[in-house]
């Protein structure tokens, strides 16, 4: 057939797209119906460009077969047992490899892959007397603007086995300072789904919240973390980052879908008192132990329930480095994410024993409840949180007892940028209360 | 009537059946394809829900599973969001954090043709993907789904 036929048919086909296109969208535009006829309108631009990329295909192909047209050999290679393929397939000879470009995102066998992540939030605290100040939030101030983290989190792939994960985080300290924080630098091997290896900077395992939600604040639906999952160097009381090795997998267990995690590293935890008093905390850790398993059961889709055991020997070096804790911390977490719900629930026991002396042992309960429904872009939700330190804890004693709820809503502009408001009541042991409004933009790129 | 206009009439009848994904997907069942040397013949819909989560990261014999998709619009991306129980929305948001997470090196490859699928086998030996049945070309080697293909009666993938 010649070319030029073939031409005028595609053009043809094109513009009955069009047209078509043009009298669909008509069709359907109603008073309620933006929403729909955009996507449908980005479907049909899909659509038409892939029937220009098919026609340039085929176009390709017509060449080549006209310069090959004797040496053309039959199909092979599909499967036997197919249903017959149409006509037009099969009447095809296999065509050379096409002489298409490669996608983009081909390059990510080799090469580095960029991310990254950011934020601008807005804060008002009404607090007299200043606590600890976080992200770049000025502690007593009426309200301010600040960044946050800005992230830059590399990828790079080295063999089908192994590749390389690091998060660069800018955090915004005191006087719009930054630090640079290398939260993970990961060495990552897989052998099989049943046992992936890390070798670095993890962000550990402890809980739910730790493993899904990362520096970018565009992960998570509030616009900060749970206290009891905050950032041990903004306060938060586990110990988040540690060096060492982990290893994760599935445990063959059919439609249960057990898994596991193991990690073995060093935390040495720098944590700074959340109550304003100035003081900084080095645990001077051991050596950290953390396991944990969770089930992904085929029967529930999006439910998850694990439960992880932590165990390291810190220091309080405010009272002395001879002075040494056992501490444990069990943690156990149901988690429902699907149908446009998120319901978060996970309880924690911290545990801290002195390991050379009859002084009496710490417990610090903590827990946290969040929920949200995704409603077209938006994603209201509510957290309840509460986590209480017993006032003679020396290592937690700057916490003490503060619980409260959240509410708020997150609205996504597109896929990759969400504006976030929340509102924040905390009740405070001995303290005046503390109501919050929190404004945050949240971006991936 | 001329063979002209028969000819229009029936590109116009095909524009209008391709203009609707969801009526594609119903006319066709949505094959699972893998690279010719890859052992695998059969797949629980289970597990390739999981592979297509990224759950799931090699095929038994430890080969790395590399996932191919169509964009958005496609009968075949209509249905993987259906599989996933995902909005398009929801799909990106899902890859971008599997990335963060460290639980993907990568956003699952998007390519615009079948021509690039059929590369992508070629180019990835742990490649998978979903391919309209009416357009499975050879280099593509099709696996069942709970033990049926494409066209045979209660096919999943539809």
């Amino acid at each position: 057939m010649p070319r030029g036929r073939i031409r005028t048919r595609f053009d043809r086909l094109l513009l009955a797209l069009l047209l078509v296109s043009t009298f669909s969208w008509a069709q359907s535009a109603g008073p309620n119906s933006g929403d729909h006829d955009q996507e449908t309108i980005t479907q049909l631009v899909e659509q038409i460009k892939q029937l220009q990329q098919q026609d340039h295909d085929l176009e390709e192909r017509i060449k080549n077969l006209e310069a090959k047209q004797p040496q053309a050999s039959p199909a092979s290679g599909a499967d036997s047992s197919l249903p017959a393929p149409s006509p037009q397939v099969a009447e095809q000879t296999p065509p050379p490899p096409l002489p298409t470009a490669p996608p983009r995102d081909w390059h990510d066998v080799r090469g580095i892959k960029w991310r990254g992540f950011g934020e601008v939030d807005y804060q008002a605290l009404d607090q007299r007397r200043p606590e600890l100040g976080t992200y770049g939030f000025v502690p007593g101030s009426a309200a301010n603007f600040y960044t946050g983290d800005f992230g830059l989190f590399l990828t790079s792939r080295l063999s089908n086995r192994t590749s390389v994960l690091s998060e660069i985080v800018f955090e915004e300290r005191d006087a719009q300072r930054y630090d640079i924080d290398l939260r993970r630098m990961l060495l990552k091997y897989e052998y099989n789904d049943h046992l992936k290896m890390s070798f670095g900077r993890y962000q550990t395992s402890i809980g739910y919240y730790n493993w899904a939600f990362l520096s970018a604040a565009w992960l998570q639906t509030t616009a900060d973390r749970p206290l009891i999952m905050e950032y041990s160097s903004n306060g938060g009381l586990l110990p988040t980052q540690a060096i060492g090795v982990s290893a994760t997998g599935s445990i063959l267990s059919g439609k249960l879908g057990l898994n596991y995690v193991a990690e073995y590293g060093s935390s040495d935890t720098k944590r700074p008192d959340i109550n304003g008093d100035g003081l900084v905390n080095d645990e001077n850790n051991g050596n950290q132990v953390n396991v944990g398993l969770y089930l992904r059961p085929d029967a529930v889709r999006g439910l998850q329930i694990g439960s992880s055991y932590y165990h390291d020997k810190i220091s309080n070096l405010i009272q002395g480095p001879s002075l040494r804790y056992g501490q444990s911390i069990v943690n156990g977490y149901v988690v429902y994410v699907g149908h446009g719900i998120e319901f978060l629930n996970e309880g924690f026991l911290i545990r801290d024993a002195p390991l050379h002396s009859s002084d009496t042992l710490f417990n610090t309960p903590a827990f946290y409840s969040q929920f949200s429904k995704q409603i077209g872009h938006l994603r209201p939700f509510v957290r309840y949180q509460y986590v209480n330190a017993s006032p003679n804890d020396s290592i937690y004693n700057d916490v003490g007892l503060r619980f409260g709820p959240s509410f708020g809503a997150r609205y996504d502009l597109n896929d990759y940028i969400a504006f976030k408001a929340q509102l924040d009541h905390t009740v405070r042991r001995g303290e005046p209360d503390l109501n919050g409004l929190h404004l945050q933009l949240a971006f991936a790129f | 009537m001329g063979i002209k206009s028969i000819t229009t009439l029936l590109l116009l009848g095909l524009a209008i059946f391709s203009l609707n994904p969801q009526a594609m997907a119903q006319s066709s069942d949505i094959a699972v394809v893998v690279s010719p040397d890859n052992p695998a013949t059969n797949v629980s819909l289970g597990d390739l829900r999981k592979t297509f989560v990224g759950a799931k990261h090699s095929w038994p014999g430890g080969q790395a599973i590399k996932l191919i998709t169509r964009g958005p619009g496609c009968p075949e991306r209509v249905v993987l969001l259906k599989l996933l129980a995902m909005s398009e929305s929801e799909y990106k948001q899902y890859w971008t954090a599997q990335v963060f997470r460290g639980e993907a090196d990568a956003e699952p490859l998007t390519v615009p043709s079948v021509g690039m699928q059929k590369e992508a086998m070629r180019l990835f030996p742990g490649a998978v993907s979903l391919v309209n049945a009416r357009d499975v070309k050879p280099g593509m080697k099709v696996i069942k789904v709970d033990g049926l293909l494409p066209g045979a009666a209660g096919y999943a993938l539809r």
